[in-house]
């Protein structure tokens, strides 16, 4: 996260750096103990195959969002941020499979002031099973002018 | 007994404001959500690299927000499948819940430390015909605003119920 991107780096059309994640058992443990999340199908196989019909124990929607925010704070930090992101659950995922996060820079704009870059990501998994589609807005900085001593 | 899932009576809430919800942020608690999302960022670790950068103090991962306000639930309030507690606003919905998806404008960043509240309302209730037969998408619309009154984030989640 060193070398901070800027808005006059990024054109439409670039790739935004994609973000992996293999969500273990023990990873969803930590996830559902970190948002004081019950909800048996995560960790009750049992319950999640016999009574509610899924193949496997189900990886967290809301973890399956935060690599997705993962991946655009690791683009824009420190200096960038996530302004919006909206996105739909479209199916669900378990453990031991890869998430893949890829996103495509589709417009740039400047709103009160801010420099702003709106993305079109997709989460998918195995031969292309789409997870979530999502569209997102971040901010990013500008570079300082020649001449600032910046 | 009735062939649709959407009851009057569940109609009849869309509208209705669920009681507000306050929480406080603690590193400690998104530091934990933040390592169990393998996410190592510095503004949310690092005190002096996060005000290095601008920012007032260690800055909560922005994705953290809706965990901020959980209440402690009482186990014997659970319901079979885990989830639940006191629900904020009790909807008569069908029992197994999923993600729909979610819209979030985040207005502020949000510090270590921040006094949040949020204010909920039951925005729209749908019957829809889904691959594996009828479901009810919920719609809740949340604002979130900080010790100063200041918004800091507006969220718009969806749920599906079957």
């Amino acid at each position: 996260m060193s070398d901070q991107v800027h808005f006059e780096d990024v054109t439409v059309g670039d790739a935004v750096p994609a973000g992996t994640e293999t969500p273990s058992q023990l990873q969803m443990f930590f996830f559902s103990a970190a948002t004081y999340n019950g909800h048996r199908i995560h960790y009750d196989h049992p319950f999640a195959v016999g009574v509610e019909g899924h193949p496997d124990v189900v990886v967290q929607g809301p973890l399956q969002v935060a690599v997705i925010a993962r991946t655009l704070t690791d683009w824009v930090s420190p200096d960038g941020r996530l302004v919006s992101l909206s996105l739909q659950n479209r199916a669900s995922a378990y453990p031991g499979e890869e998430l893949r996060i890829q996103g495509t820079v589709v417009a740039k704009r400047e709103e009160d002031g801010r420099c702003l870059v709106d993305v079109e990501l997709t989460e998918e998994k195995g031969e292309g099973v789409l997870l979530i589609p999502a569209t997102a807005t971040v901010s990013l900085p500008r570079r300082a002018p020649v001449g600032t001593g910046a | 007994m009735s062939d649709t899932l959407l009851t009057s009576e569940a109609r009849a809430m869309v509208g209705s404001t669920v009681p507000q919800l306050r929480g406080t942020v603690y590193r400690k608690e998104f530091q934990r959500w933040a390592r169990a999302v393998n996410d190592h960022n510095p503004l949310y670790f690092d005190e002096a690299y996060a005000q290095a950068h601008g920012y007032r103090t260690l800055v909560m991962p922005p994705l953290f927000l809706r965990h901020v306000m959980h209440d402690s639930v009482r186990l014997d309030e659970l319901r079979p499948d885990g989830t639940g507690g006191p629900s904020a606003l009790d909807v008569p919905l069908p029992p197994k819940r999923m993600a729909g998806g979610e819209q979030t404008t985040f207005v502020e960043v949000i510090y270590d430390g921040d006094v949040l509240t949020a204010d909920g309302v039951l925005k729209d209730l749908t019957e829809k015909e889904g691959r594996s037969g009828a479901f009810v998408l919920v719609v809740f619309e949340t604002t979130y605003r900080n010790q100063d009154d200041a918004v800091v984030a507006i969220s718009s989640h969806s749920m599906i119920a079957r």
